[in-house]
């Protein structure tokens, strides 16, 4: 009945826009759509072998879509000061809130004096 | 307060306003009620720093979620034919008004009323009666069901 479905290549959807991805992605759900209606209907054994295909486009599609758009975003926000949650660093929530290398080096008075009037001292061995 | 302020008056006035400060005089609310009733304090609106999701999702219950495949069982053929109803499987999470509203992106028919029930394989079924303009056993062959 249709033209046996190819695997969408994830680099040719990279060059459509926004617009043209949302089309492609109605058009592959509605070509699964209709698969399952064959599927129901007593299809053939390459109809069903069509749906894993199918399937593995629309998530191509959907792949690109939101690489392409987080991608844009962050280059949005580089200059910002606040950035979306989903957009920060993930690590863990521990190190999130762990004291930065700054907060870490500084030291007390105390403890800056110590260091200037009793650095680290050099000897040598007179041979 | 003299209609005329002399001079010495008003430095008088102004040493009393120093020295005491000008909250001297209180004055007790009047209460018309009994009853002690939150005040209107004031509400501001957001105004968020940034979004906290930075772009929001896709529709996540669309048409090609909530219906999956239409049913071609005998008793499902009988519904065709006599009662003008398709019957579908749809997504558990889907409910009456999102069924109709699928059929109708996805099929182009209204749907009169939609019945539902949940299979015990687990799967939800919606027997999805057409408007009468409409013939059901049409519809079936376009979808390619029969």
């Amino acid at each position: 009945m249709n033209v046996l479905l190819a695997a969408v290549k994830a680099y040719e959807l990279r060059n459509k826009n926004k617009a043209e991805l949302l089309k492609t992605l109605d058009e592959q759900k509605q070509e699964l759509a209709s698969l399952r209606v064959q599927k129901v209907a007593g299809g053939s054994a390459s109809k069903l072998h069509q749906i894993g295909l199918a399937r593995k486009n629309i998530a191509r599609t959907l792949t690109v879509i939101n690489q392409t758009q987080r991608e844009q975003l962050r280059l949005f926000y580089q200059k910002k000061k606040y950035i979306p949650l989903d957009l920060r660093v993930k690590k863990t929530r521990a190190m999130r809130r762990a004291l930065t290398p700054f907060e870490r080096s500084l030291k007390t008075q105390k403890e800056q004096k110590k260091l200037n009037h009793f650095p680290l001292r050099k000897y040598a061995v007179k041979a | 307060m003299a209609p005329k302020a002399s001079p010495k008056s008003k430095a008088a006035a102004a040493k009393k306003a120093a020295l005491k400060g000008v909250h001297g005089k209180s004055v007790r609310k009047v209460r018309t009620s009994t009853h002690f009733h939150l005040p209107k304090t004031l509400r501001l609106s957001r105004k968020p720093k940034y979004a906290r999701k930075s772009v929001p999702h896709l529709p996540r219950m669309d048409q090609y979620r909530v219906v999956r495949n239409p049913l071609n069982s005998e008793t499902a053929m009988k519904k065709i034919e006599e009662h003008n109803t398709l019957t579908f499987i749809v997504d558990v999470k889907a409910n009456k008004h999102q069924i109709k509203d699928a059929v109708k992106r996805l099929y182009d028919v209204e749907a009169l009323k939609v019945n539902t029930l949940i299979r015990p394989d687990g799967k939800k079924k919606a027997y999805v009666r057409l408007t009468a303009d409409v013939d059901a056993l049409d519809v079936a062959n376009k979808i390619g069901l029969i």
